[in-house]
This record gives structure tokens, C-alpha cells and sequence, in this order.
């Protein structure tokens, strides 16, 4: 790995400080004279500041495949990315709000009509409709108003780009954020970001991004589960990933029930040397539930891969623990398949953790995966007979837990629960490895 | 993060509200009929206020004091300061480089008119 995600992230929010700098080369004396020339800087500076982070956000939704690797995986980077737009609009709130009280000094009545000028003022407005844009496309992804579903919450954010484009566009036409015409170069470099970004996903991921698979076998691995298998339609277009890795994949049947057209992520759960994709789907939504009964035959495409759930170059000897909860078990259901697959040996510790012996989803050929493979064991945790996974549970099962790496896949709830025992006991965070498939 | 990202929202929103509700009950500007009962001015009374210690000017037919304003103002003292007792429109107009004033700013000259500019 050339760079590691703290240094990663550390570039990113390094980035956005750069207009604030010029900006804050540019200030004087007189910025601070008054409490109503502070409030008017940081007004200006809320709005310097708010609009890097919004451009930057737009820059890493771009989802290059490989990219979100130093990151350590696509879920990762868009940790990032929220905490980018929840700046961004914590920042673009205040910002009307501070140049509006800094102009109270002058007059009680200029604060509104600083706020509420004419329609010819362009400036003002363009800002308004792009902080109301963002409040809209905003308001979802912090649950505002309730959870929408996943298709709906993607068609709002993608008002994102206008709302960007207004924001710049307010920016430009008062040319006054920073010293001489230095506005203009920074906000173009971060705009070109931005937009290129865009551009990568609506232009060039839709067409050279998406490889064409065919579902060749669809298998009910429980009631509400089932596995895909995928063959390439050009045997020499064919997805290279890692075990553990995930896809968006799009299924073109127009006589699903919901989903069709629409790209959403699962994990794959075969071994990279497989010729085949395979893909575990769990009833979870509208479109994940018509999957269900999707047939063979029909056309999909595939995105990716994305995530970095284990190292890239996984060293045998490390002994793991891995800790699975429902359909988490799809990375390690891939993981050990490939094991099996090279015939290596590997020292891990899986736990499953499900509701009740019915849940446990392919408990059978888990079981014969850990027979084959040398030093790995497994040890499913039931619910309903002893309750949430304990910190004792753990020193119990696997004495040897503060020598092993941890690698948790699951929901949320398991997924804190789990690491915050493992974060008492004493292990490290950087041994402590999660997926979340919750994104937002 | 959510719900202090809604409290963030709703502490917008509430601000906002508070400004209008106070903008509605404070006493409305002056109109431009009660501008008729100012003073008038000439171009020659306003150019013996050519100093930091007192400035007027002339913008659009009306005549400003700004010398408690320059302090406030954004740009260093003596950018305005060049445009003390003089016809100013066209500092106002263009910063001296080219793009207007906002509008709000414009709106912010109101308690500084002390007159209008005679023909």
C-alpha cells in the first residue's frame, strides 16, 4: 500500500484547507476592527471554507474503482465524503446567517434585506437556491425527515451537481472571497475536481466502467436468500477482484418487480480464480427482494470491485478472527472458498453469529470449507440460546484473541457491539478490521 | 451526527424567522418622498469634506457622511478615502475595478444620507 488511509483522509481535509489559507492570507487589520467586520469575515470564511468541503465531497463520490483503496475501501472513503458534506452544510448554514447579523450594525431592517435582495441580485440568490438544494439533497442522508428508500435517496443527492454548480456560480459573481484574481484559480482547480468527478460517473463509469454478465444459475440458499452465479459475456472482459470484495450491479430485466436499471452493491462471495461470479443476495429492500426471484438469463452489469475488507497481500501465518454476523458471511464465504481454491492452509478463527440454527446461511458447506482447510475453525454463535455476543463469549471461544487480527462483518449492531468489546479487552483499532453494508 | 446535524437545521431556520419577525416590527426606512425634506448640497459644500475626519459624498443625486462608516468598511481607509468629497457613483458603482456594489450594500448607505445634491 503506497499510502495509508489516516495519510489518505489527511490529503483530502489538508486540500480543503487550501482556499481558507488564501483566504486567510488576504485578510487585514480592518477584517478585525469591529464585531461586525469579525462576523462579516467569518461569514466570508464559513462560505470559503463550507464550499471547498462541498467540491471535495463531489470529488471523491466519483467512485473510481481502485481509488477508494488507500482509503481502506469504497465504505471508508464515504465515511469521508459525509463528513465532507456534513461540514459543508453545517458551514453554509452559518455563513448567510453571520454576514446577515454582521450587517445589523448599520441598520436593523439590513439584515433582511441583505438576506431577501431583489430577484436581480443573481449573487444572493444563486447562493439561497444552492444552500435550499443542499438542505433537500442533504436532508436523507441525515434522516431529516424518516429514511427513504435507497433508489429515492440517490435520485435526490444527484441534485448535489446543481447545487454545487450554483454554489460556484454565487461565488464568481461576487469575486470577493480572496485576494486579487486568486479566486478564480482556486475555484476552478476545485470545480475541474468536482466535475470531473461527475463526468466520471455519468459518462465514462455508465459505459467503459460496466462490465456485461449473464446470471447463468440462481440458487435459494434460504427463503429469503439467494446466490447469483454470473458469467462474463466476453470471457476476456471479466471482473478481477480480490476475495472480500464487493460490486454495483445492475440486473436489465424489465419484468422485475422493482431494481431494474437501478445499481446497487453486494458482496461477491466466490473465489477470484472461480471463471464465474457469485453473489449472495439477502431480502433487504424493494429492489434486493425482486432479486429473489430473478431468472437465469438475464442480463446484468457489474462495477468494481470496491472495498478493502482484508489486506491485498494477506500474510498466511497472521492468525485471524473473523466474527460474521447473518449475511455478513458472504467476504468470508468468499475468502475461505479461495483458500480452498489455492489449497492454502490459514489460521482462522471464524464466529457466526445468527439468530438460530435456520439462519445460519450456508452452514453446511462452511463446515466442510473449515474441515478442509488446515487451522481453520468455526463456531456459530445462536441468538435466541445465548444472547448478544459478550466480551466473555470471545476470551472464551478464541483464548488466543490478542494475537489475532479481527475482521467483522455484519449488522451495525453486531459490528459496535463486537468492536466494543474487542476496544476493552484491550485490543488495538488498527487490528480491528470492518465492513459496514450499511452506507448511510 | 444526525440529530445534531437536524438541530443544526432547525437552528437555521429558527434564526431566519427571527430576523423577519424583527424586520417586520422595526420601524420602516426612510422613503424617498422624505428625502425631499433633506438638506441640499453642492458638489462645492461637499468637496471641503475631503479627510478621514470628515467625508461626504455624493452618490446617485444624494449625499452621504461616511465618516463613521469608513472604519466598518471591508477595504483598507484609504480606498474610500480617495473618494471623499467627490461625486462617488462611480466608486460605488464599479469598486473602482469593475463590478457593483450588492445590493445589500447599497441598502447599507440609508442611515448615512444627509442630503440631496443640488442641480
Amino acid at each position: 500500500m503506497l499510502i495509508s488511509a489516516r495519510l489518505a483522509r489527511g490529503l483530502v481535509w489538508g486540500l480543503a484547507l487550501v482556499p481558507l489559507a488564501v483566504f486567510l492570507a488576504g485578510l487585514g487589520a480592518h477584517d478585525f476592527s469591529s464585531l461586525s467586520s469579525i462576523l462579516n469575515m467569518l461569514g466570508r470564511l464559513t462560505g470559503v471554507l463550507g464550499l471547498a468541503l462541498l467540491l471535495l465531497a463531489a470529488a471523491l463520490s466519483a467512485r473510481v474503482p481502485g481509488f477508494d483503496q488507500p482509503f481502506g475501501g469504497l465504505t471508508k472513503l464515504w465515511h469521508t465524503h459525509h463528513l465532507l458534506g456534513a461540514g459543508s452544510l453545517l458551514l453554509l448554514l452559518a455563513h448567510p446567517l453571520l454576514l446577515a447579523l454582521a450587517s445589523a450594525a448599520h441598520g436593523y431592517h439590513l439584515p433582511v434585506q441583505m438576506l431577501f435582495p431583489p430577484l436581480s441580485d443573481t449573487a444572493t440568490w444563486s447562493g439561497w437556491l444552492a444552500l435550499l438544494l443542499m438542505m433537500i439533497f442533504l436532508a436523507p442522508s441525515f434522516a431529516f425527515f424518516g429514511r427513504p428508500n435507497y433508489e429515492r435517496w440517490k435520485r435526490i443527492h444527484a441534485l448535489a451537481g446543481p447545487a454545487a454548480i450554483l454554489a460556484l456560480a454565487h461565488t464568481f459573481l461576487f469575486s470577493r472571497t480572496m485576494p486579487a484574481n486568486l479566486d478564480k484559480v482556486v475555484w476552478g482547480l476545485f470545480a475541474l475536481l468536482g466535475v470531473g468527478a461527475v463526468a466520471w460517473r455519468l459518462v465514462f463509469s455508465r459505459r467503459a466502467g460496466r462490465l456485461k454478465y449473464t446470471i447463468s444459475a440462481v440458487e435459494a440458499v434460504a427463503n429469503n436468500v439467494v446466490e447469483l452465479t454470473l458469467q462474463p459475456e466476453r470471457s476476456e472482459k471479466r471482473l478481477k477482484y480480490q476475495a472480500g470484495n464487493f460490486v454495483y450491479m445492475t440486473p436489465l430485466d424489465k419484468s422485475l418487480g422493482a431494481g431494474c436499471g437501478e445499481e446497487h452493491p453486494y458482496t461477491l462471495s466466490s473465489s477470484p480464480s472461480e471463471p464465474d461470479l457469485r453473489i449472495a443476495i439477502k431480502d433487504l429492500g424493494d429492489a434486493s427482494r425482486a432479486i429473489q426471484s430473478i431468472r437465469p438469463g438475464t442480463k446484468v452489469r457489474i462495477e468494481g470491485p470496491y472495498g478493502r475488507f482484508f489486506p491485498v497481500k494477506a500474510n498466511p501465518k497472521q492468525p485471524e478472527l473473523w466474527v460474521a454476523g447473518g449475511i455478513g458471511i458472504t467476504p468470508f464465504l468468499a475468502r475461505l472458498r479461495h483458500l480452498k481454491a489455492l489449497g492454502q492452509a490459514a489460521d482462522v478463527h471464524l464466529v457466526y453469529a445468527v439468530q438460530d440454527e435456520a439462519r445460519a446461511l450456508y452452514a453446511a458447506e462452511l463446515q466442510s470449507l473449515i474441515d478442509t482447510i488446515e487451522g481453520a475453525r468455526l463456531t456459530f454463535h445462536y441468538f435466541y440460546r445465548e444472547g448478544p455476543i459478550s466480551a466473555a463469549y470471545l476470551v472464551e471461544t478464541c483464548p488466543d484473541l490478542d494475537q489475532r487480527e479481527v475482521y467483522i462483518c455484519g449488522p451495525l449492531p453486531l459490528n459496535k457491539l463486537v468492536q466494543d468489546h474487542l476496544r476493552r479487552i484491550g485490543r488495538p483499532l488498527s487490528s480491528i478490521h470492518t465492513e459496514e453494508f450499511e452506507l448511510l | 451526527m444526525k440529530k445534531f446535524m437536524f438541530a443544526a437545521f432547525i437552528a437555521f431556520w429558527s434564526c431566519i424567522a427571527t430576523l423577519l419577525a424583527v424586520h417586520a416590527m422595526s420601524p420602516e426606512p426612510r422613503s424617498a418622498e422624505a428625502d425631499d425634506d433633506l438638506p441640499e448640497y453642492t458638489l462645492a459644500d461637499i468637496a471641503e469634506h475631503t479627510t478621514l475626519e470628515s467625508c461626504w459624498m455624493a452618490i446617485e443625486g444624494k449625499v452621504y457622511d461616511f465618516t463613521d462608516y469608513i472604519p466598518k468598511h471591508p477595504t483598507p481607509p484609504f480606498v474610500m478615502e480617495q473618494w471623499c468629497g467627490r461625486e462617488a457613483t462611480d466608486g460605488m458603482r464599479t469598486k473602482g475595478y469593475g463590478p457593483d456594489h450588492s445590493p445589500a450594500a447599497w441598502a447599507m448607505m440609508e442611515p448615512y444620507l444627509i442630503g440631496t445634491l443640488a442641480e
